[in-house]
């Protein structure tokens, strides 16, 4: 396992993302507001750019006919099909077993690496 | 594609785009001032969906409408994807849930002549297809003759938002015409429930897009029905008819069904001397995207070998809709030579290319 870094943390504010190369791997990191996240930039449907995707929040489960948004700013909505990803997991909203590769970030002394 | 290096693609469905105002030019009055003064005004389903129609890369960066740049068609998808030929259908075909018959005539037309113009020049892969409104047959035929033979043009399409099912004889003008012309019919969805169309699904209107767009299969199940019983394929034999994304994995059941009732009820439909599959079969296509996808995608190989899939199926994506299919994702199961037909051979011949 090695870190690379990729930026400067002043480099991104809470809220934006970034493309990044690590090596042949197209990365985005996110900045959320409790820090920074990376994911794959290839969705695990059918390899669209997750960087184009949309970022903001959803209705989390609830009773019938009750909305509750929730987790503004972590997720992340495929552009193409629009399937739902937890930025802090990659995880999809609907099945356990379907996710976007997610990497562990570490930041010191203000530069944000990746560990792969 | 790596997968397709062998041979191209042909794309039986790309939604080309244009700002309202860009069929000005070639609208006479008293519809130029109307669309100058109000834009084109379709019925449009109102279905809402989060994930929005378009998808998000495809959006164009100086604020154009998606679809609209042929530059961008042709660098997303026409050449990552080695599509040979790609046949713009646009989205005018919408204008058919609209009230008046003379101004999505006068529409249709419009666009028509705006493609010939505006598009098909701008890259050796573009084809396109001739808008009609169903809102008056008879003008819709006039439009089709005056387009017949333009090499352009590859085939008719009409919309599957509509007042009655398809197959009924107020429509037969414009099957005749696309018969003299030798051009295949494309029927597609999208607009369904808005304007004077009936309800999207056979119970009515659901309250979600989720539920619209499932349900648009209804639409196509109860249209094609009605294309055999009514002895559409009798009437025109040399008619092919394009069924643009409805989904594909209802219809060996449908068959199954048709065909059992066929067996006890023929005498309804005299005009029908074989089994109502087998027009179907000698008649009809389907488009791929949506593409069905079953957790098992064995599944769906399973289905595709209950109904003569590798010769019916035509891949298409979409482009730049939101539920785009990309041709190296999808349909992975089928056997090689069954997929160069999906991708290319059964386009190509269907529409006559090369
Ligand atoms: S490619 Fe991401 S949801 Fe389909």
């Amino acid at each position: 396992m090695t870190v690379h870094v990729v930026l400067r943390e002043e480099e991104l504010a809470v809220g934006e993302a970034r493309l990044v190369a690590v090596g042949e791997r197209e990365l985005v990191v996110y900045r959320l507001q409790d820090g920074f996240y990376a994911l794959n930039n290839y969705c695990p449907h059918q390899g669209a750019p997750m960087l184009a995707g949309r970022v903001g929040g959803t209705n989390a489960p609830s009773d019938v006919y009750c909305y509750r948004y929730d987790r503004d700013g972590e997720i992340v909505r495929c552009p193409w099909h629009g399937w739902e990803f937890d930025i802090k997991s990659g995880r999809s909203l609907f099945s356990e077993r379907v996710r976007v590769r997610s990497y562990p970030v570490v930041v010191e002394d203000g530069k944000v690496g990746i560990r792969i | 594609m790596a997968a397709n290096a062998a041979y191209p693609i042909i794309d039986a469905d790309i939604h080309n785009e244009q700002e309202d105002r860009a069929l000005l030019p070639y609208l006479p009055e008293p519809w130029r001032s109307r669309v100058a003064g109000s834009g084109i005004g379709y019925a449009m389903s109102g279905y809402w969906s989060p994930v929005g129609v378009m998808r998000k890369d495809a959006l164009p960066p100086n604020g154009a409408r998606a679809g609209s740049v042929p530059e961008l068609i042709v660098e997303q998808l026409i050449e990552p994807f080695q599509v040979e030929a790609a046949v713009l259908t646009g989205v005018v075909y919408n204008i058919s849930t609209t009230h008046d018959p003379d101004y999505a005539a006068a529409i249709c037309s419009a666009y028509n002549d705006y493609v010939a113009h505006e598009w098909l020049g701008k890259h050796p892969s573009f084809k396109a297809a001739i808008a009609v409104s169903t809102l008056d047959p008879e003008l819709a035929a006039r439009e089709i003759d005056r387009l017949a033979g333009h090499p352009g043009f590859v085939e008719v399409i009409i919309s599957s938002a509509a007042r009655f099912p398809l197959g009924q004889r107020y429509y037969h003008p414009i099957y005749a015409a696309c018969e003299r012309a030798g051009l295949p019919l494309a029927v597609h969805p999208g607009a369904e429930g808005g304007g004077l169309s009936t309800a999207p699904t056979a119970a009515g209107y659901p309250s979600r897009y989720l539920e619209w767009h499932t349900n648009l299969s209804q639409m196509f199940m109860a249209h094609l029905v009605s294309f055999v019983c009514e002895g559409v394929f009798v009437k025109f034999p040399g008619l092919k008819l394009v069924l643009v994304e409805g989904g594909v994995a209802w219809l060996a059941p449908l068959l199954w069904r048709l065909d059992k009732n066929y067996k006890a009820l023929r005498s309804t439909v005299p005009w029908l001397t074989r089994l109502p599959s087998e027009y179907v079969r000698d008649h009809c296509y389907l488009t791929t995207q949506p593409i069905e996808e079953p957790d098992n995608p064995q599944h769906l190989a399973d289905l595709f070998n209950m109904m003569d899939a590798e010769n019916m199926l035509l891949y298409s994506s979409d482009y730049p809709h939101w539920d785009f299919d990309a041709p190296d994702k999808i349909l992975r199961k089928l056997k090689p030579e069954a997929r160069r037909k999906v991708f290319y051979d059964n386009a190509r011949q269907l529409y006559r290319l090369g």
